[in-house]
């Protein structure tokens, strides 16, 4: 790979896009089915959110990264990367206002019976929420400066 | 201790992996050979029923983390390798030799894979969780419960460090990453 070859890295590719058109549904719904079934089965928050922010990646990896960017708005990472701390501080500071424990889950039991599944699912998706944004964040900060240092080496 | 020989072979090829993430020259077969480390670990873990820690590493080690070091690399300019190698100093050798030795030694004062009499398993607290998981927490695998239920607030320290190094690493860089 030499220093001229850098900025146009992105090759368009009819392949690469149908496959990516086609797997990223899946890996996304992957993703959530990490995130919920956590709860039953080896997974979570931590690695569906991971899952989740490289359906991201792959669209990248298709359709160019500077496009992605344009496309993705900015607005929805942010909102979900707040919403997930959000989300799970708003379920611990619940069970103290029902007079629990921070996420003391059994205080919602009289409003629901599967109280402690479903909060600990929704604990684990704004934690998925967290890390998907996250990642998505740096990894378009680490590919905003892409061909910066080619360019500059030119120079 | 015996080893299988799928674990025999998954451990001599993370070894070589990461022998070869440490010396090889040129930083992209570098990468390279880290995320098939990664990969190899993740496996490891699966073989040894860990799971949640093996998709772990295989989502976060061996996929984000192989990315973001070519995203890293397309970043900065890197000179030709002139040979495969990086030189060896002897004396780094003698210093990890050591260090691997002084690890190595801690091994035979583990307990076996799988011993069920292993202070872990018998523990008070190991048996508290595996017996009272699933009536206090209604969830089947006893990892989430651990980690979302019996230590939540852990876990909301971990997912909001998580969130405060995005925040602060978008803002202390202050680049426009979205359009």
């Amino acid at each position: 790979m030499s220093a001229d070859e850098r900025p146009g890295l992105y090759v368009e590719s009819t392949i690469i896009m149908t496959t990516v058109r086609v797997v990223a549904p899946f890996v996304l719904t992957f993703a959530l089915f990490i995130m919920f079934h956590g709860a039953d089965s080896p997974g979570g928050g931590f690695q569906g959110g991971v899952i989740a922010g490289s359906v991201v990646m792959m669209l990248a990896f298709a359709f160019g990264i500077d496009s992605t960017r344009q496309w993705l708005d900015v607005r929805v990472v942010a909102a979900l990367a707040s919403g997930g701390v959000l989300v799970f501080v708003g379920i611990g500071l619940g069970t103290m206002a029902l007079g629990g424990q921070f996420l003391q889950y059994n205080e919602y039991l009289p409003y629901y019976s599967k109280a402690s599944k479903y909060g600990i699912e929704l604990v684990e998706l704004g934690i998925g929420g967290i890390v998907a944004s996250v990642a998505i964040g740096l990894f378009f900060l680490l590919a905003a400066g892409f061909g910066h240092a080619a360019r500059e080496a030119e120079r | 201790m015996s080893l299988s020989l799928l674990e025999g072979s998954l451990l001599a090829f993370v070894l070589c992996c990461a022998v070869g993430a440490a010396l090889l020259k040129d930083t992209l077969a570098s990468v390279m050979a880290f995320a098939a480390y990664s990969l190899g670990i993740s496996i490891i873990w699966l073989v040894l029923q860990a799971p949640d820690v093996g998709l772990t590493e295989a989502a976060v080690g061996a996929g984000i983390m192989t990315i973001l070091f070519l995203l890293a690399l397309a970043n900065t300019v890197t000179p030709d390798a002139d040979s495969l190698f990086e030189s060896v100093r002897w004396r780094t050798v003698a210093l990890v030799g050591a260090f691997v030795l002084v690890m190595a030694a801690t091994v035979p004062s583990l307990p076996a894979i799988g011993d069920p009499t292993a202070p872990v398993v018998g523990g008070e607290v190991t048996q508290y969780y595996l017996e009272h998981a699933y009536k206090e927490t209604q969830v089947h695998n006893a990892v989430t419960a651990v980690l979302a239920a019996y230590r939540g607030f852990d876990t909301l320290g971990e997912a909001v460090v998580v969130f405060s190094a995005g925040v602060v690493a978008l803002s202390v860089l202050r680049r426009e990453v979205f359009a």
